[in-house]
């Protein structure tokens, strides 16, 4: 935006200034030249690892669209969207219910692929880039996410998925930020993607699309990986791969602590 | 303030707060001489850990803060482990029967509601019970006539039960179905809502199996950290619910405030000291009703995938 807003304030010299275009003019119908434009991307932070003081983090995404091939960069809109996806786990969506003056949960949908973490940040609103078609085939933003479940005609089916994607957002886990991908000068961005604390661990994909003319012109992936670290990775790897030596560690430590605290105050009362 | 995070509940908490919840709980047990799990549970839950890993947590916490109320019990000669020991093995069997409900609850997403409804139900006949007694005592104190009338040594329908055994150290005679079914039940309380259980153990060893005081509250307290050390191996081996990080925080809070609670304890009179607790447990089991009975903020709520 601010990258683009620039160059207009400068002058009229919409030749050196695809992005102005992008603001002020509709993409001029004359016939496009083959797009050659590549974009170029990488992350601040390759691994995260979670540890005891870990309340989320911040992770930059930058790139630049290089227009090599091109004398000029060609006339037209470029726009980039950056998508942030954590991996897919099953998800129950679950309704209350008054029965007998008590709320309580109703039978559940579940869905089978919901990412854990969903990041979308786009360079301008979503709509304005490209056609829902386009957005619909690649599976950006919110509204164009696959589940795994699809019940069409089924009128409680969109509630329960906007119930849940209102859910996933406020707590941090599904973002759609447009203009979260802010251009420096005219070639390179960058993007800040906020992890919240409840990020689950795994692999995180982050693909970076360049758009011409709400065409994809070029897209560059990367990815990341969260892992829980140090004690926090030992507690929860044998919570759950020797879940019995666990509870065996958790009996003995608070029968420790018992004893040492009655140890302590004993010493006390006697002096 | 400090955050740290907690592995297995997967959210960031202030420590602060959590130690300050240990010691506060850890100092009312202390005072009132009871578990505290029933306080304990029910304001992880309000403070957002899922009801689940409140729960484990909550039975680990109290393995800790037991060890040295039954190390004071026990020199001063007051366990009886014959007694104990029937009453842990009824404790397996309840503890055992519990933990899978709360497992099937989970799969229906109904794991949160059960356990509040019970929570309302058990701390609202307790706890008015516990009212009621309290304050004819006091009233009782008040018109100056004193002294409970206790019948010693009267036989009531427990005598008649078959499979007797001798306890010495409790001077008794009885049959050992009813402690068993006394242990079976507080497992069950144990391993379903987090709770030592001694609630409803001190009264029912009081007045059915008619054991002497000193003994029932020695015994108790040494069969409940055998019961919630089994009811925290399990939910950690069926259920992954607990969080050590969670449970090694509350123990440190409530170790210490458990000491300060036996001091604080002594200055009160006994019924005012259980007219108090009375009146604590009938607010806990109204706060949780009221969240069940309010309509929801969200009625739409979301957890992942449980019981694959």
């Amino acid at each position: 935006m601010r990258a683009a807003l620039l160059p207009v304030a400068l002058s009229g010299l919409l030749l050196f200034s695809p992005l102005a275009a992008a603001q002020t003019a509709p993409p001029p119908p004359a016939e496009k030249p083959i797009s050659q434009e590549t974009v170029q991307s990488d992350i601040s932070t390759r691994e995260i690892a979670i540890q005891s003081n870990f309340t989320g983090i911040e992770i930059l995404i930058f790139g630049s669209i290089d227009f090599s091939d091109s004398r000029t960069p060609g006339e037209g809109t470029y726009d980039v969207i950056t998508v942030v996806r954590g991996p897919d786990e099953p998800v129950v969506v679950r309704k209350k219910e008054r029965v007998a003056g008590i709320w309580i949960n109703g039978p559940g949908k579940t869905y089978g692929t919901v990412p854990g973490f969903y990041a979308v940040l786009s360079s301008r609103p979503l709509r304005a880039i490209t056609s829902d078609a386009t957005l619909k085939e690649l599976g950006i933003g919110l509204s164009d996410l696959d589940f795994g479940r699809y019940t069409k005609g089924d009128p409680q089916e969109q509630a329960y998925r906007s119930a849940m994607i209102r859910l996933k957002e406020n707590s941090k886990l599904f973002q759609q930020v447009d203009n979260g991908v802010t251009f420096i000068g005219r070639s390179l961005f960058r993007a800040t993607v906020a992890l919240p604390v409840n990020v689950p661990v795994g692999r995180y994909t982050a693909d970076v699309y360049l758009f011409r003319d709400g065409v994809v012109a070029s897209k560059s992936q990367g990815s990341l990986e969260v892992t829980k670290a140090g004690i926090e990775a030992l507690a929860y790897s044998l919570a759950f791969k020797h879940p019995f030596l666990y509870g065996l560690l958790g009996v003995v430590l608070a029968v420790l602590m018992g004893l040492a605290g009655w140890y302590a105050f004993r010493r006390d009362r006697a002096s | 303030m400090f955050q740290i995070y907690l592995p297995v509940a997967e959210i960031s908490v202030n420590l602060t707060v959590m130690l300050g919840l240990g010691a506060a709980v850890g100092f009312l047990s202390g005072m009132f001489g009871v578990g505290g799990g029933f306080l304990l549970t029910p304001l992880l839950m309000l403070m957002g850990i899922p009801p689940a890993i409140a729960v484990a947590t909550g039975a680990n916490q109290i393995v800790g803060t037991s060890v040295s109320g039954t190390l004071a019990q026990w020199r001063r000669g007051n366990v009886d482990v014959q007694m104990g020991a029937v009453l842990i093995a009824g404790g397996v069997v309840g503890a055992l029967i519990g933990v899978f409900l709360l497992k099937y609850l989970r799969e229906l997403g109904q794991a949160g509601l059960i356990i509040s409804l019970a929570y309302v139900c058990f701390l609202g006949t307790i706890g008015a019970l516990m009212l009621w007694e309290s304050v004819r005592a006091i009233a009782r104190a008040r018109a100056g006539k004193g002294g409970s009338a206790r019948k010693a040594n009267q036989h009531n329908w427990i005598h008649g039960l078959p499979l007797k055994m001798r306890f010495p150290r409790s001077r008794l005679y009885i049959s050992a179905i009813p402690p068993l079914v006394i242990g079976v039940l507080v497992g069950l309380l144990a391993s379903f809502l987090g709770v030592g259980g001694g609630f409803i153990m001190v009264p029912a060893m009081i007045y059915l199996l008619r054991m002497p005081t000193n003994i029932v509250i020695g015994t108790s307290i040494f069969q409940i950290i055998f019961v919630t050390a089994i009811v925290t191996l399990l939910h950690a081996t069926l259920n992954h619910t607990l969080d050590i990080v969670l449970a090694l925080v509350l123990v440190i809070g409530g170790v210490v405030g458990g000491q300060f609670g036996v001091r604080a304890g002594q200055k009160f009179r006994g019924e005012q000291l259980r007219a108090m607790l009375a009146l604590m447990v009938l607010g806990v089991a109204l706060r949780i009703l009221f969240d069940l009975v309010v309509r929801p903020s969200d009625l739409y709520s979301i957890v992942p995938l449980v019981g694959m």
